[in-house]
């Protein structure tokens, strides 16, 4: 799609009236063009208005669950070094919402319920990860998506020389995420890889850093698996396991 | 937590509110952890936030569902609202709009809903629009502003907004190229902005 194209939704991409992909497009042209994130901001501003023509009293009960609902629910810190009103509101956040972990893994972990101690120690460095995956807004918003489907079922399993693999997916959105929180990474320089079995095929979904004891892993097409494993390869991964799984998820 | 329970209700139904506060102050202090701010951020907006997510939605348990997870969500990523990027309200309803749609959109492929409700839609879309629309002044507005457009920018900028379609399908039931539908709605956004006067809005 060249840029001439990309303009002109610019209508349809403010109503939401895209698919994923061309929104993909209009947000690459946006970051190019100053004028049309201004054009955004306006529009925005006018239909966020049509709202005001759809105003309806919510239950009652919304209030209560929502207001319940935040008390497990950490924020997340801005993207970039704020502008302006950051300052002011820095030593608030700071006291309280010192440990900033992740909605993705403060979410896992709270419906995986069990294992809470375990995970104090790793918080830390699932955050530093989970930081880096939050500079990929796309991926972020997906895992944010998939964590609150309403048939999200949530799957926990040991993994062999310490910590833990979390695995929550979603029917509804044919998809999972994999969150690896181990104790230490493996020996020898080598490093964990992530696997999806379907079919009995072990499908590669992803290969750790050596050092990397940590990760959040969208995975899509998550309906035809049947396991999710890990297992310790050579840095770079491999094409299938060559190691026994370090751990192994039923779906 | 646990004095929530008892403050929260007289403080929420209280007879003499302070003076509305501005909805981006609220924002801010809620990125700051205030759950306070939060609670009344949630007053000033749940009824916009819901009564949005059940226009595109129209099933009342599923709205209210992915109400929470909007309002969940605006207390997560308080952090991230930028000022000058826009109001606090037309950001809380991007994600609120937002997230009605992806939901509409994943359920559409198996039902008939589209078909159905967009042709009643296309048949009615003034009356559809103004149906919950009562006596407050800024939904006369809009209400009025809308009724300013060209009814091809109406339909396609209703259609879209309230039922969650996209270009293309907004495109198919009104029996009009695309190319067209596009332009329609940035022209009735912008016909729809000047009315509102909403670039002073805050």
């Amino acid at each position: 799609m060249n840029t001439a194209d990309v303009h002109t939704l610019l209508g349809p991409y403010v109503l939401d009236a895209v698919d994923d992909i061309e929104r993909a497009a209009f947000d690459r042209h946006l970051r190019e063009c100053d004028a049309c994130r201004a054009d955004v901001s306006e529009l925005r501003e006018a239909s966020a208005r049509l709202a005001d023509g759809a105003w309806s009293v919510p239950p009652p009960a919304l209030r209560d669950n929502v207001l319940a609902a935040i008390g497990s629910v950490r924020q997340i810190a801005p993207i970039s070094p704020a502008p302006a009103p950051a300052p002011a509101t820095a030593p608030a956040r700071s006291s309280r919402r010192l440990r900033l972990v992740s909605a993705a893994a403060a979410v896992v972990v709270a419906a995986a319920g069990a294992a809470t101690a375990a995970y104090t120690l790793q918080d830390h460095r699932v955050r530093v990860e989970q930081a880096r995956a939050e500079a990929a807004q796309a991926a972020e918003s997906r895992v944010r998506a998939l964590l609150a489907s309403p048939d999200l079922v949530v799957k926990e399993e040991p993994v062999t020389g310490g910590g833990r693999v979390t695995v929550a997916t979603s029917k509804l959105h044919d998809a999972g995420v994999i969150m690896l929180a181990a104790d230490a990474a493996p020996s020898d320089g080598r490093v964990f890889q992530l696997w999806t079995i379907r079919s009995a095929v072990p499908i590669p979904e992803g290969t750790l850093a050596p050092g990397q004891t940590a990760a959040v892993q969208i995975v899509e097409g998550m309906g035809q698996a049947s396991d999710v494993g890990v297992s310790v390869e050579p840095p770079g991964g491999s094409k299938t396991p060559t190691t026994p799984l370090a751990a192994d998820v039923k779906l | 937590m646990a004095e929530r329970g008892t403050s929260r209700r007289p403080e929420h139904l209280s007879a003499v509110p302070d003076p509305d506060p501005d909805p981006g102050d609220l924002l801010r202090a809620v990125a700051g952890g205030d759950e306070k701010a939060f609670a009344r951020l949630y007053d000033l907006v749940a009824p916009r936030v819901y009564g949005l997510i059940r226009r595109v939605l129209r099933d009342p348990a599923q709205s209210e569902e992915v109400a929470q997870e909007v309002l969940v969500e605006v207390w997560r990523s308080a952090a991230r609202f930028d000022p000058a990027r826009g109001s606090a309200t037309s950001w809380i309803c991007t994600i609120a709009h937002r997230r009605a749609v992806d939901r509409v959109r994943s359920e559409q492929a198996a039902s008939e809903r589209l078909t159905y409700v967009g042709r009643a839609q296309v048949d009615v879309p003034y009356d559809a629009v103004a149906d919950e629309v009562s006596g407050r002044l800024e939904r006369q507005q809009v209400r009025r502003c809308l009724h300013d457009l060209t009814d091809l920018q109406r339909e396609a900028v209703t259609l879209a907004y309230y039922q969650g379609h996209t270009y293309p399908q907004v495109a198919e039931l009104l029996g009009a190229p695309l190319p067209t539908v596009k332009t329609r709605m940035r022209d009735g956004l912008i016909r729809l902005r000047d009315c509102l006067g909403a670039g002073a809005v805050a």
